[in-house]
């Protein structure tokens, strides 16, 4: 696809730039959201954009369009180079060979593409009726939304490097409030799949309700420090929030806490945190990275030990190993270091198990204020919370809004035990109930 | 941008099944960055964002397509698909645009491409010198420079047809303290509405120092008590609390589905009766200043609280039609990329009498937030939290030892409530808001406030 752009792309910065890399990304998508059984938006999208990368005397420089008239896509060259000028980043090259990926995993469904509107509309619908019903006490359904989408993108280098890669994919979320003596709560639920016929509206509904009726008549939490169990969507939430201490280029920059640390402890024995590009049920999964560079599993902290960071080709030249294929950039970005399917590997117990295992145990269900509350760089958290009091393994009652604080270093090696009820977040972050030995709560 | 022929058949288009209402939205905008950190130019990029949304009504229903292909025929093919998407059997008559010119309130003085990009560099290189030269517990300083000029065209089925510029200039800096264990990070995030005559405005060195002194201050910190207390939140981004406790809870977005705390309370007391709270686009090159809103409609000045009385909510187009208050100039969307919903401009807690002395004075033991950090909100509960950035204790009605690592959360109705002192020293920093129509510069702004009690959520 967009074989003229590319040849022309190329034949300008001929003889301008040392290196040229080109990234193209073009995608549809489609979003549907109901309310009162009404349609209340529908939203198609159609976008594209191609970013060039130059290199000029090692120096990178970059620019991106989308408006793919001729001359634009001159102008963007040249101010690509210009930008290269004024660059003091180390030496960057391109490789030689990206060498290629055996693993490919299957990221596009032909049956999806197909499923009819008609059928999208019904099943978001479907999500605020059964939400509605699930209990007397929701009033109001401020989500029941489906959307999909498919997205192209080819990566090609003045080396000969020549990628690309096809996904789609489909969502559904429904959010619930739900109302009793003045008190207000929400739920939410979500699933994200490249099968259609997973999406069970009654199911999804049903939890969303649950999850909000249950915080009902929350009592006032007692501050102090407390055992605490994360359940599996805000442990995947707390992981992904600290995602960037594996981040090489962060290490390297003296900007992560686990500097000088690999081989070493950072979390207790129980704990195996990976990072897995090749996953079937992932939606982060690609053969190659934002680079061209192959991709894999990679074991970031196994039974507590830092066995690796995550790098892009210039973090890992730097450290003399190889690329982890976590190269990321998107058309109108720079290339940076991210996370794919990025998870803690699940334990052995059950939730019940797991939540019986101290006499008091609060439960946190609920999350807020993760932009502003945790710091990734120091590692410190305190951050809106609600949940509910475990005695002995019976629930006896949901917390008014109350807050966590720690330090996400300290509370990986405070780890305590791992459940076996993986899931993974709408952004690709995976985990399963965690026990922590105890946070700061304050309510 | 668009030949006013092609626009005419795009509106015909998209009302050819019986829309309400067809809106045409095109945006072309230069975008450049330049990224400094570990003492050097990391990144520098520059790129056109370039792309048209094509919006219908079909009485409550909006219908929303873009593109990046602003030929007629990849025009004319959105336009065919938002109507096709729903019929009714209304017929609106053939448009008639009227170009119509807007009187800019925010002069440009001077274009940020007017100024060599070595000027720029250099600019940044006395952030983060002087940022360094603090102390020796400096280990890091990020520093973003970003310029943005938007410019856009609206037309819509009304025969509206206008065109505006947005230019936006803003610098970010974080300063990171380390004592090798730990690290503490200060920050600022300066930005106008306006040209490099911002720049010129902003001491470099100042800058880069003030992000020094909040990194080092707060590595030399102990941790924030917990419980709940009295808190004095400083001006300028401590009018986060007011964005998030209420601001976002009066969008018409949340209000409209009755999902909002305040829906149905116009005229009502829902604050501290010493609080007035205003939402203003007309402010002279300010962060979240405009001249039009995305929707086309002039900007003005919103009196959102007079006096603890709930006055009036932000109010887009589809709000409008959904609650049946007026448009208030709030329809706003980052770009073409997004339907436009209604959305804060700079908004702020207007000035009280109080004095700054008096309020701190009037505490025994709590704290006071000198600056917050970020924060957020369920519109639907109303619980909101935000983050101290640097903060002390107040004790015996003074100032004493910084603490670190606390946010604050409550509840919307509750907290607007619990305010019961309003200093005189308003002022308003920038932020970037987001929410359903993508992320938006926003203006928070407050002067000090005091709230009787709230949760803290320290570690001691």
């Amino acid at each position: 696809m967009y074989n003229k752009e590319f040849q022309k792309i190329f034949e300008y910065a001929k003889g301008k730039a040392d290196e040229t890399e080109i990234l193209l990304s073009v995608g549809t998508s489609f979003s549907v959201k109901i309310n009162e059984q009404n349609v209340e938006s529908f939203n198609y999208a159609d976008s594209k954009g191609i970013g060039v990368r130059v290199i000029v005397k090692g120096k990178v420089g970059y620019a991106y369009t989308e408006n793919f008239d001729e001359d634009t896509l001159n102008i963007i060259v040249d101010n690509a180079i210009e930008n290269a000028k004024y660059s003091e980043s180390d030496d960057v090259v391109f490789l030689d060979k990206y060498p290629e990926n055996e693993q490919k995993p299957n990221v596009f469904s032909e049956e999806l593409a197909k499923v009819d509107v008609k059928e999208k509309i019904r099943l978001a619908k479907a999500l605020e009726k059964y939400a509605k019903a699930a209990d007397k006490r929701i009033f109001n359904v401020p989500y029941a939304v489906y959307g999909d989408g498919k997205n192209f993108s080819r990566l090609a280098n003045s080396k000969g490097l020549d990628r690309s890669d096809t996904q789609n994919y489909a969502y559904a979320y429904v959010g619930t409030l739900a109302q009793e003596n003045n008190d207000k709560r929400m739920g939410m639920e979500f699933l994200i799949t490249r099968d259609f016929n997973k999406f069970d509206a009654k199911k999804l509904a049903e939890s969303s309700a649950k999850k909000s009726t249950d915080l009902l008549n929350g009592q006032p939490a007692v501050s102090g420090k407390h055992p605490v169990v994360f359940n599996n969507e805000m442990m995947a939430t707390m992981l992904s929030t600290f995602s960037s201490v594996f981040n090489a280029k962060l290490v390297q920059e003296g900007k992560s806490l686990l500097k000088g640390k690999m081989g070493e402890r950072v979390a207790n024995d129980c704990v195996t945190i990976v990072d897995d590009d090749l996953r079937a049920d992932g939606f982060s999964s690609s053969a190659f990275d934002s680079e061209g560079y192959p991709t894999e599993k990679t074991i970031l902290v196994e039974n507590g030990i830092l066995k690796s960071y995550l790098h892009n080709t210039i973090t890992a030249r730097k450290d003399k190993v190889q690329s982890t294929g976590n190269g990321a950039r998107g058309y109108k970005g720079t290339l940076g270091i991210s996370t794919s399917n990025f998870l803690i590997e699940p334990g052995k117990h059950n939730v019940e198990e797991l939540i019986s295992k101290h006499d008091k145990i609060i439960e946190i269900v609920s999350l807020q204020g993760m932009h502003s509350g945790a710091n990734p760089i120091s590692g410190d958290f305190s951050l809106g919370a609600q949940g509910f009091l475990w005695e002995n393994g019976i629930r006896k009652h949901s917390i008014k809004p109350f807050t966590v604080s720690g330090n996400f270093l300290q509370m990986m090696i405070d780890v305590e035990a791992i459940a076996d009820n993986f899931k993974f977040d709408m952004s690709s972050n995976g985990a399963s109930a965690v026990l922590v030995k105890e946070l700061n709560i304050s309510g | 941008m668009l030949k006013e022929n092609i626009i005419k058949k795009v509106l015909d288009k998209a009302l050819a099944n019986g829309a309400d209402f067809a809106e045409l939205f095109v945006e072309n905008t230069f975008n450049s960055s330049i990224v400094f950190n570990d003492d050097k130019t990391q990144n520098n990029i520059v790129g056109n964002d370039y792309g048209a949304g094509i919006r219908v009504f079909y009485g409550q229903t909006a219908i929303y397509a873009y593109t990046n292909d602003l030929s007629e025929k990849a025009l004319l093919d959105a336009a065919d698909a938002v109507s096709k998407a729903a019929k009714s059997s209304n017929n609106i008559a053939a448009i008639d645009l009227i170009k119509k010119d807007i009187k800019n309130i925010h002069p440009i003085l001077i274009p940020n491409n007017t100024i060599s990009k070595k000027d720029k560099i250099d600019f940044i290189r006395k952030i983060n010198q002087a940022s360094r030269n603090y102390s020796d517990d400096i280990s890091q300083v990020d520093i973003r420079f970003l310029e943005k000029d938007q410019h856009v065209m609206i037309a819509n089925s009304e025969g509206l047809m206008v065109e505006d510029n947005r230019n936006y200039s803003r610098v970010y800096v974080s300063s990171i303290a380390s004592n090798g264990t730990e690290k503490q990070v200060g920050g600022e995030g300066p930005g106008r509405f306006a040209g490099y005559e911002f720049f010129n405005s902003i001491d470099p060195a100042a800058l880069g120092k003030e992000t020094a002194r909040v990194a080092v201050t707060m590595l030399h910190a102990d941790y924030a008590p917990s419980g709940k207390l009295p808190v004095i939140i400083n001006n300028g981004f401590g009018g986060v609390i007011f964005h998030e406790a209420c601001g976002h809870s009066l969008e018409t977005t949340s209000v409209a589905r009755g999902a909002s705390v305040f829906a149905g309370k116009l005229g009502e007391q829902i604050a501290y009766k010493g609080l007035t709270a205003v939402d203003d686009g007309t402010l002279p090159n300010e962060w979240g200043s405009e001249n039009i809103d995305d929707e086309g409609m002039k900007t003005q000045k919103t009196i959102l609280i007079e006096n603890g009385i709930l006055k009036s909510y932000m109010v887009d187009r589809m709000g409008s039609l959904k609650t049946g208050y007026d448009r208030t100039g709030n329809g706003r969307r980052q770009s073409f990329k997004f339907a436009p919903a209604s959305r804060m401009r700079n908004t702020y807690i207007a000035n009280g009498q109080d004095k700054f002395e008096d309020m701190i004075g009037s505490i025994d033991n709590g704290i006071y937030a000198a600056k917050m950090g970020g924060g957020s909100v369920s519109p639907g509960t109303g619980d909101f939290n935000f983050a101290v950035a640097e903060g002390y204790l107040i004790i015996n009605g003074k100032i004493a030892e910084p603490v670190r690592g606390a946010t604050l959360i409550g509840n919307g109705a509750d907290a607007l409530l619990k305010v019961s002192m309003i200093s005189d020293n308003m002022e308003m920093a920038q932020g970037m808001c987001g929410s359903v129509s993508g992320s938006i510069p926003t203006n928070v702004g407050q002067p000090a406030i005091k709230i009787n009690e709230i949760i803290i959520g320290g570690r001691k």
